[in-house]
This record gives C-alpha cells, structure tokens and sequence, in this order.
C-alpha cells in the first residue's frame, strides 16, 4: 500500500518534473522559485543531504529570489586531500540533516547541502575560501553575513553545536537523533564474557583470585593514575607537549592551573619511585639476609629522597614563590 | 587507652598513653593556633559567602530559638519567592554552635555567636584528629594513629575548609565522619549492637551536618559487599550491619531537608540492596545448617534466582513510576565526568566542581600523597575485615578528588591515615634499636593480632622522634644487618621530610587558605606595606544604612549570601542555587541592553543594582570575568535572547577594548561596570579607562544610564551600587528644584464656599435614556 503510494507520488512527481522540464526548454537557464523548492524537495526524498557541484550550487543557492534557507558545508573529501577531519565533519553534518529530514519540523523552508572541492572547487573560488570544512548558511533573503559562517574553531562541529547553529541562525531547532552506538555495549560484553571465560577455563586454580600482590598493585596503581591526574586529562584532553617560544619542547605546564599529558606521566613515575623506596626501606626491616637487607635499604632510601626532592622542584617551578626545595633546587 | 590484656610494665602503660595524650593535645593545638592566621591578620570575621549564610541562620536560631528556627520562611531571599530555610539546611552546624552558645551562657560566659561560628572549625579539627587516630588505632596501631592525628591536624588539604572564620558545614562534618567510620570499624569488630548503634547516632548527627553523609551511606554498605564477595560474612557483620542500616535510616529520615530520600532515591538504593543482601546470605547460611546438602543446593540455585529476578524488577519499575528518584545531577556528574559541562552550567560554573591536577593534590597533601599508597600496599598485603574498608574509602575517595576538586576534603582523612601506617612501618624498622624487644613490627605483625605493649611503647615512644630528643646509643650487634649509621640517615632523612611537610603545611595555610575574601589584603611593592581594601563591608554598609528596609537588591548569586548577612537587604537570588530559572533571569537582565533588561528589573521590583568590578585594583574575580558564565545560564534558559556567541568577536575573544562585541560593549553589566570609568585616569602616563585587571583600554567609553543612576561606588570602585529608577523618573525632563516656578495668571478661582464642589453620599444613579416612573 505504502510503496504503492510511493510510487504513484514518485511517479506524479517525475510526470511533473516532464512538464517543468519542457517548460524548462522552453525559457533556457533559470528556474522558476516554485520549480528550484520543487526540484530540492524532490531531491531530498532520496537524499537528506543534497550534493552540489558548482552549477547547481549557483542554480539553488546563489540564485534569487529564494524562499528557502541552505545551509552548505563546504569540504573536501576525497582521499588525496588528506583531510582528517573533513570526514568528521562529514559524519556529524550527515547527522544533522538525517534529524531534520525526519523530523517533524522538516518543511521546505531549509535544506541541508554540500560542495566537495573537487566537484566543485568554482564555488570555493567564488566564496575566496581556502579552507575545508566550512559551514554557511544562506539565508532565505540578502546575503550571508559574517555570522552566517560558523565558527568550528571556537564551537568545534559536533552535530549538537550545529544544531544550535543553525537554531540561531534560522529558528528551526533540530533535535538530533544518533544512531544509537553500541560498540560501547559491545566492548563491555566481549570484556565481561573475556574474563568470564578466562574465570571458567581456570575454575580449578582461581589462587590467583587471592594474590594479594596482584590486587595491591592494581589498588596502588589506581591510586597513581588519580593523584597524577589522570581525571584532569581524561576531561580536559590537554595536548602532549608543548613548544615553547624557542622552539624547544616543554614537557612541564608553566602554570599550576594546567597541565600536560607527559606532565602527569613523570609525576606518576616520581610517586611511583617514591612509593617504591618507601616500600623497600620499609621491607629491609624483614630480616632475610644482612647484604641483602643493607642493600634494600639503602636503595630505598636513595630512591626516596632522590625522587622526592624531583618531585618537589617540579612542584616548585609550577608554583610562583614556592620557597622550599630539597636536596637540589 | 589502655584496653590490652597484657600490660606487662605499668610503668611503660603510664608513659604511653601519657605519650599518647601529650601529642593528642599538642595536635590539637598546633591545628588550632595553624588555623588561625585570618584572625590575626585581619579580625575576628566570618569569611567567603556560604559562611555568611550559616552565620546568619545560626544568630536567628539562638534570637528566635530552635523551633522558630525550624518554621523559618526568609522573605529576604530569593525575591520574590522566598525560601523556606527550615527544610533546605542541613541543621547541624547551626546547632551545634547554638548549643556550645547556650552551654556557655549558662555558665555566665557571655561570648558572642560571631565569635563562637568562627572559632568552630578549628576546634573541632581537633576532635577530627582524635577521632582519626582512635580509627587509625583500631585498623593498624597506636603509632600509626598518632601519626595520622598529627597530620591531619596541619594538613592543608583540610585546612583549606576549616580556617577560623570558616564557618561551613564542611568544619563539622569531617569530624563526624571520621567518628562514624571509627565506630563502625569498631563495631564490625566487636559485633556489638552498642557500638553499631553509636555508629547509626554519629551517622545522624553527620547526616544533619553535610549533604556529604552520602558518601558514609554509599561507603559501609560497599564494605560489607565487599567482605560478603571475600566470603568474610560474619554474624558480627550481620548484627552491626542490621543495626546500623535500620537506625541510620532512621534517624536520617528526622531531618527535614533529608526527608523521605532515604527510600526513594538512587543514591541510597545501594544501602537498601546490601541489606537484602545481607538478609539473604544470613537465611542461607541458616538454612545450609538445617538442610541437607541437596536440598539446599536446589533451593540456592532457584531461590537464588528468583530472589534475583524480583529484585531487579521490583527496581526498575518503581524507577520507571517516579517513586525512585534517579540519579541527581550533581552526583551524576561524578560518574559521568562530562555531563555537567554539557548539561548543567550552574555547576560547571563553580571552580570547586572542576578536576584536580596532580599539582592541587601535591600542594594540599605534599609527602602524604606520595606515602599513601604504601600504606594501601600494606593494608591489603596484611588484610582483614577493617583493612578492607580504609582500602576502599582510599580507593573511592582518591577517585572522587580526582573528578572534583571540592573532594579533596574526603581524600584528606583516609591519605593521613594510609601515610601514617607508612610512616609509623618505616620508623618501626629503623628505630629499632634492641632486637630482643621487636615483636610486633609491620613486617611481622599478624593480621588480626592486637598490638603487644611493647611495640605500642615503642612505636609511641618514636613517632615522636621529632619532637622529642631521640636515642642516639645503637646496639652494634642487630639482626638485620643495617649498619647503626645507615640507620641513622634514613632517620634523619625522613624526619626532614616530615619537617619540610610541617613547613609546607604551614606556608599553605598562610598564603593561599587565610584569606576571609571579603577584606582583600595587597603588599605595596615600594614600601612593602600591607594595604586593606575593605570596599564589600563598606558597600553592604551603606546599603543597610542608605535603603529602604525592604530595598530589593539585585547582584550576581554569588553576593547574595553576604547581601543578606551584612546589610540585611532582600536578594534576588544567592549561593543557594535551587532555582535555575530565577538565576538565568537575574542573568539575562546583565546581559541584555539596558532598555532591556529595565523591563526585567521592573518586574521583578529591583531597586538597586549591584556589581562587583575590580578594574582599578586589578582584582581577577569581579563580574566582568564572571560575565560569560551569566550568559551560559541565561542562554540555558532564554535561547531566544540570549546566545554566547553574540558576546565573542569574530574571531572567538571575550574582550572589553574598542574591538570588543557591540553586544558585550552594550549589555547592562558593561554599563554597570565601566560607568565612568572612562574619566578615570590610574596612571600619569597611561591613557584613561584603562582596565587593571584585563589590561586594556575600556572600548564603551562615554554613555550615559537612562534607566539607572549610580547610588554609590566604594572607595576603590569594587562595589558598584545603582539605583534603579521609577518609570516617572525618566519618562519626563527633570527640573531642578528652584527651576520649578510658574509664571503668574490673571486667572483667579471663583470657588468660595458656595460654589465649592462636593458630592452627595448615596446620590441615585440616573440612568439615561428611560423616563423615570413618578
């Protein structure tokens, strides 16, 4: 029934595209207002997410009047443009006008397009742009402004931020749907039926269950990977390193309100070394054998104030005015 | 002290604990005098903002007295709906100064509550270090628990909530859940219904002092979880489970702001699942010993299931009808580290909601933080039933600091405690000077031995090596063959690292945990004097002393709170953040044009403005560096409105100089802020306007309030008070006073007495058109 109708409405719809298409011949080059939001709908029927080389783009966005707002992403896909995040973008783009096309807001008064460079690299010459992706909206009448261009360096180009966009730009406010992602989900159970298995295969001998080595060191571990802020990068996402004015590499974060990822890996490393000399200075009390015990100690307590005085100076060259060092500065 | 069987000297017994009570004291005492900086630098003063809301509600409560206290419905916050204070406070930082208040009075010391609310923290962090080494005591030994005590007496992690001035929930409630935890530790030990149930009174008494009591109802119910996986169940787990469960839900349920959450909401569904847990492995244990071992295996495997099933089911669709809150956001957020960020800007706005770098935890624990995970080493090489519950409050606790900054406080306790056993294991060996004598040293110690009286003696004797003049003869003939000098580096190298630590505690606290933040204090850099700016007391001053009592003052939340507790004025919305509407409102009244915003502030009958602008001094925390955070919330709720990005140039800045957004240039809080401020010349040579604390020249230079007049501005401009106008104000050109003459007329009144007007009372309406019948 439904396919019927389908077909019946497609078939009108190209009976009609005949009629405007001999009308068409009949007055060369421009189409009429109804015939482009016509065409465009037609079009979306198949597509979400139209795809314009440069003459269409100068027949369906550029031309006037126009009673439709696009919004264009404006990118470069194909491989040999080596565009990382033109593929992201792309991905997150597709999302947003898959909502919309299924959406009940979805009317003619908006459509979602895009230009790839290599289609169509007349447009970007006419919009003098020299970088991909670029997002625009055109708006139903005048031209694009300087806020019609979003800002993907501020607001990055999750399908979210361009939701709100185009929210600001034209009032129609698009819930986005995801397609729901379960390689989550899917992780988590190949990892719980992994140990569920390895569990099984080792029912007879699960001592290992009550090492109690194992289990300190994962706790302790733990405990490393907090105090050394491992959250912090988790949330914030800060860069490996940076380049300092010169030109060199700073591994340490100047301030104390940041810091670096291979920041957090030698301060774990320093705890790690202190929390070791602690453990062994500690353990030379055990009486094993009288060299072995001297050596322990000693070690240890190499270790811990060795590292403990690095750990300080790095401390200190975060914190303005901190006076204390130890052992060096 | 003294509860060991085996006193072998009473003269090395007496020593001990007066060893133990000297160092409790001195703890004591070094906390109290280290807290102590803000009063001395400054006053005797209630500090931040949240304080002034305590300090407040406690001086109602001893004038208006408990019950009062308790119906109390504020008119003065959160115009104009008002809060009823009674049901949103946690009740127990207000009582427990009002009854130290009342307690004092009856024995004639007449001692004001101001300064009862701010001496309270620090005493109290007294009792924090006595209840952290009775906790530390029962789960390693008597030195480590000296140790613990000494270090959370000074330790800026807990220091940076409980300076004298303070006067927040946070001072009471770290004692209180250190206590709460002892007396479980205790009564898992024992099994006795006494200790669990003192366990389930210092749980109440937590529960009415800090929203925090979340992490005490979450945590024992994971111990026992825990201990029940390890198939350590126990009858002595049954009965101190039971009793505490059935008790601290409670007592939990008298405190009106807690209410019936102890059963309906997800946070507390984990106690509730642990004790049908709990029954359950009880009923079966009981029936294993009835049963033959068939039957019970068939009755384990369907009861088992079944039991399963239902529970499951019976949550998920009591979640689904509403009965069972889900999640709140703010404890949500802990799971989900990015959701606040996306979902709940009011939270994400508080700094204290952000996550720790590894600097913030070095710089509140120094070595502790180094040394705790060898005590977590320890603890679960040697472990027993109490062992595995200071594992896991280390675990989670160091999870949670790491997501937010403000949970640092838990860390604090339970790191002071793990580098306590570490410390106090590392002296045992290398103050060892008689092996005869070592017995019960960390390397040794059997897991669920008490401690033998000589190591107490020994251990207590040492942990105060530093202070006291330790013992320099060494036994050349020892067993473990570490030489008497290598002994003594190791000594005198980890007594200067406890002595860098004491120091470090110590310059913390003075510069970065003493400030009262409502007088600022900046050294002159050419005479090195120390200036004081006193400009918010001034402020809020001549608020109480120049405006109407019922003036309605409208300021950024975060000056709501001292709005009230100094000047006395009604607020629009303060530091309780309950509804997020009202707040976006106040927000999009500073963000928008002042026409705007005058529509705003008439509906909601503002009559003055206040705004914080630290643009003459330099002070970073003014409203113009807050003001981005204003438009979020605003955005949050207004999206029509407002939009952030309209505030940002073009190329994504925030700035206030001549490049800056127009709608940022134009906005009421601009206004408010730069009013006049382009006359203002800081520098000979520079340029006027120019902006100290953003270090540009203002770009909004000369404009004029229509709809506001400036009322007052404090000494050093940080406070800015305007009056809101009347609409008649100026609709209509003003006229001076003296300007206001008519010009004289010929016209002359022809009423006199007879012709003056009146009316009649009850005169008969005529209603036209209809003759009227005779």
């Amino acid at each position: 029934m439904k396919l019927l109708r389908h077909t019946l409405c497609g078939a009108l719809v190209l009976l009609a595209a005949c009629v405007f298409y001999t009308a068409a011949q009949a007055k060369p080059k421009t189409l009429s207002l109804s015939e482009r939001v016509q065409n465009l709908v037609e079009m979306n029927q198949k597509k979400p997410l139209l795809r314009f080389n440069g003459p269409k783009f100068r027949e369906y966005v550029k031309n006037t009047p126009r009673n439709y707002s696009m919004i264009v992403m404006l990118t470069a896909l194909a491989p040999s443009r080596q565009c990382q995040i033109c593929r992201h973008a792309h991905d997150e783009f597709t999302i947003v006008a898959n909502s919309y096309r299924f959406s009940p807001v979805y009317s003619n008064k908006m459509f979602f397009a895009m230009v790839d460079f290599d289609e169509g690299s007349e447009v970007f010459q006419l919009l003098r742009l020299n970088t991909a992706p670029v997002f625009m909206h055109f708006p139903a009448k005048g031209k694009p402004k300087a806020a019609d261009t979003m800002d993907i360096h501020r607001v990055g180009f999750a399908a979210d931020s361009i939701a709100k966009f185009v929210a600001e730009r034209t009032d129609i406010t698009i819930r986005i749907f995801r397609p729901p992602n379960y390689s989550g989900t899917v992780a988590m159970i190949t990892l719980v039926a992994l140990a569920g298995s390895f569990l099984y295969i080792r029912r007879n001998n699960l001592e290992f269950l009550y090492n109690k080595n194992l289990w300190g060191a994962i706790a302790v571990f733990f405990c490393f990977a907090m105090i050394s802020g491992q959250m912090w990068n988790h949330i914030r996402g800060p860069p490996l390193v940076h380049k300092t004015q010169n030109g060199g590499v700073a591994y340490i974060h100047g301030s104390s309100q940041g810091q670096l990822v291979v920041e957090t890996y030698i301060v774990m490393f320093l705890n790690a070394m202190i929390v070791l000399g602690m453990i062994l200075l500690i353990e030379s009390g055990t009486s094993k054998g009288h060299n072995k015990n001297r050596i322990m100690a000693m070690v240890g307590l190499v270790l811990l104030t060795v590292f403990f005085s690095f750990l300080l100076s790095v401390f200190r060259s975060k914190a303005q005015g901190y006076p204390y060092s130890f052992l060096f500065k | 002290m003294n509860r060991t069987p085996k006193i072998l000297n009473s003269k090395v017994a007496g020593y001990s604990s007066l060893i133990t009570f000297a160092v409790l004291l001195i703890a004591w005492l070094a906390g109290f005098s280290s807290r102590l900086f803000a009063v001395i630098r400054f006053e005797s003063i209630i500090h931040e903002f949240d304080p002034w809301f305590n300090y407040r509600a406690t001086a109602y409560m001893v004038q208006h007295g408990w019950y009062k206290f308790l119906n109390w419905f504020d008119e003065r916050a959160w115009y104009p709906l008002g809060r009823i204070v009674g049901g949103t406070v946690y009740p127990g930082l207000m009582i427990t100064s009002g009854g130290i208040h009342y307690l004092l009075h009856m024995l004639n010391i007449p001692v004001h509550i101001r300064d009862i609310c701010v001496f309270l923290a620090p005493v109290f962090s007294g009792l924090t270090s006595i209840s952290t080494y009775l906790l530390t005591k029962e789960l390693w030994s008597p030195g480590a628990g000296l140790f613990a005590a000494s270090f959370i007496a000074i330790v800026p992690g807990y220091i940076s909530r409980s300076v004298a001035g303070s006067y927040d929930n946070e001072g009471i409630a770290i004692f209180a859940l250190q206590f709460t935890y002892f007396l479980w530790v205790r009564s898992v030990k024992t099994g006795s219904v006494f200790w669990s149930a003192a366990a389930a009174l210092s749980y109440f008494y937590m529960v009415s002092a800090w929203g925090g009591y979340v992490f005490i109802i979450n945590l024992i119910p994971l111990h026992v979880f825990v201990l029940l996986l390890m198939g350590r169940y126990s009858p002595r787990l049954l009965t101190s489970y039971s009793t505490f469960y059935i008790l601290g839900l409670l007592f939990s349920m008298q405190i009106p702001f807690v209410g019936f959450q102890p059963i309906r909401t997800s946070e507390h569904m984990a106690a509730m699942g642990v004790f049908v847990l709990l029954m359950a492995v009880a009923t079966l244990r009981h029936l294993q010993s009835v049963l033959s071992r068939n039957e019970f295996r068939k009755l384990f495997i369907v009861g088992g299931l079944l039991a399963g099933v239902l529970v499951f089911v019976a949550v998920v669709v009591l979640t689904m009808m509403g009965v069972v809150a889900p999640w709140s956001g703010r404890f949500y957020s802990l799971w989900d580290t990015g959701y606040a960020k996306i979902h709940i800007p009011i939270i994400a706005s508080v700094s204290e909601h952000q996550p720790t770098t590894w600097f913030s935890f070095f710089f509140d624990l120094h070595i502790l933080v180094c040394a705790f995970p060898v005590g977590v080493w320890y603890c679960i090489k040697q472990i027993n039933d109490e062992r595995v519950f200071v594992v896991l409050y280390a675990i989670s606790a160091v999870y949670f600091a790491g997501v937010m900054v403000r949970l640092m406080l838990t860390l604090t306790p339970v790191v002071c405690m793990l580098a306590g056993v570490a410390f106090s294991g590392l002296l045992d060996v290398f103050l060892q000077e008689d092996a005869s004598k070592r017995m019960g040293s960390i390397g040794h110690s059997p897991a669920e031995t008490d401690e033998h009286e000589e190591s107490l003696e020994k251990k207590t004797l040492y942990d105060k090596a530093g202070k006291l003049k330790h013992r320099t003869k060494h036994d050349p003939a020892h067993d473990n063959g570490i030489s008497s000098n290598l002994k003594s580096i190791v000594i005198l190298a980890v007594l200067m690292i406890l002595m860098m630590f004491a120091v470090h505690c110590t310059w913390v606290t003075s510069n970065a945990y003493s400030s009262p933040s409502i007088v600022l204090a900046f050294h002159n850099s050419q005479d090195g004097s120390r200036n004081i700016l006193d400009d918010f007391r001034e402020a809020y001053y001549w608020l109480s002393q120049n405006t109407a009592d019922d003036a309605r003052i409208m300021s950024w939340w975060d000056y709501g709170y001292q709005i009230a507790g100094m000047a006395n004025r009604t607020t629009l919305v303060d530091n309780n953040t309950w509804n997020n509407s009202h707040i976006a409102l106040v927000g999009k009244a500073m963000s928008s044009t002042e026409e705007k915003s005058y529509e705003i502030m008439t509906s909601l009958d503002v009559d003055y403005v206040l705004v914080i602008f630290g643009g003459v001094i330099g002070y970073s925390g003014d409203d113009i560096n807050k003001f981005l955070w204003m438009v979020r919330i605003a955005e949050g709720e207004h999206p029509k409105d407002i939009k952030e990005s309209d505030y940002f140039t073009d190329r994504g800045e925030f700035r206030v100089d001549a490049e800056g957004a127009p709608a940022l240039l134009n906005c009421l809080m601009y206004k408010l802020s730069y009013y006049r401020f382009g006359d203002l010349k800081l520098d000979y040579r520079g340029p006027s306007g120019y902006d100290r604390t953003r270090n540009a020249v203002i770009g909004n230079k000369d404009f004029d309030l229509t709809y506001l007049e400036e009322a007052y501005t404090t000494e050093h401009w940080l406070v800015r008070i305007y009056r809101v106008k009347k609409p008649f104000e100026f609709n209509r050109p003003s006229l001076k006073a003296k300007e206001r003459h008519f010009p004289p007329t010929n016209f002359i009144s022809r009423k006199n007495l007879k012709r003056r007007k009146g009316y009649i009372r009850n005169r008969p309406t005529v209603v036209k058109g209809k003759r009227t019948l005779k």
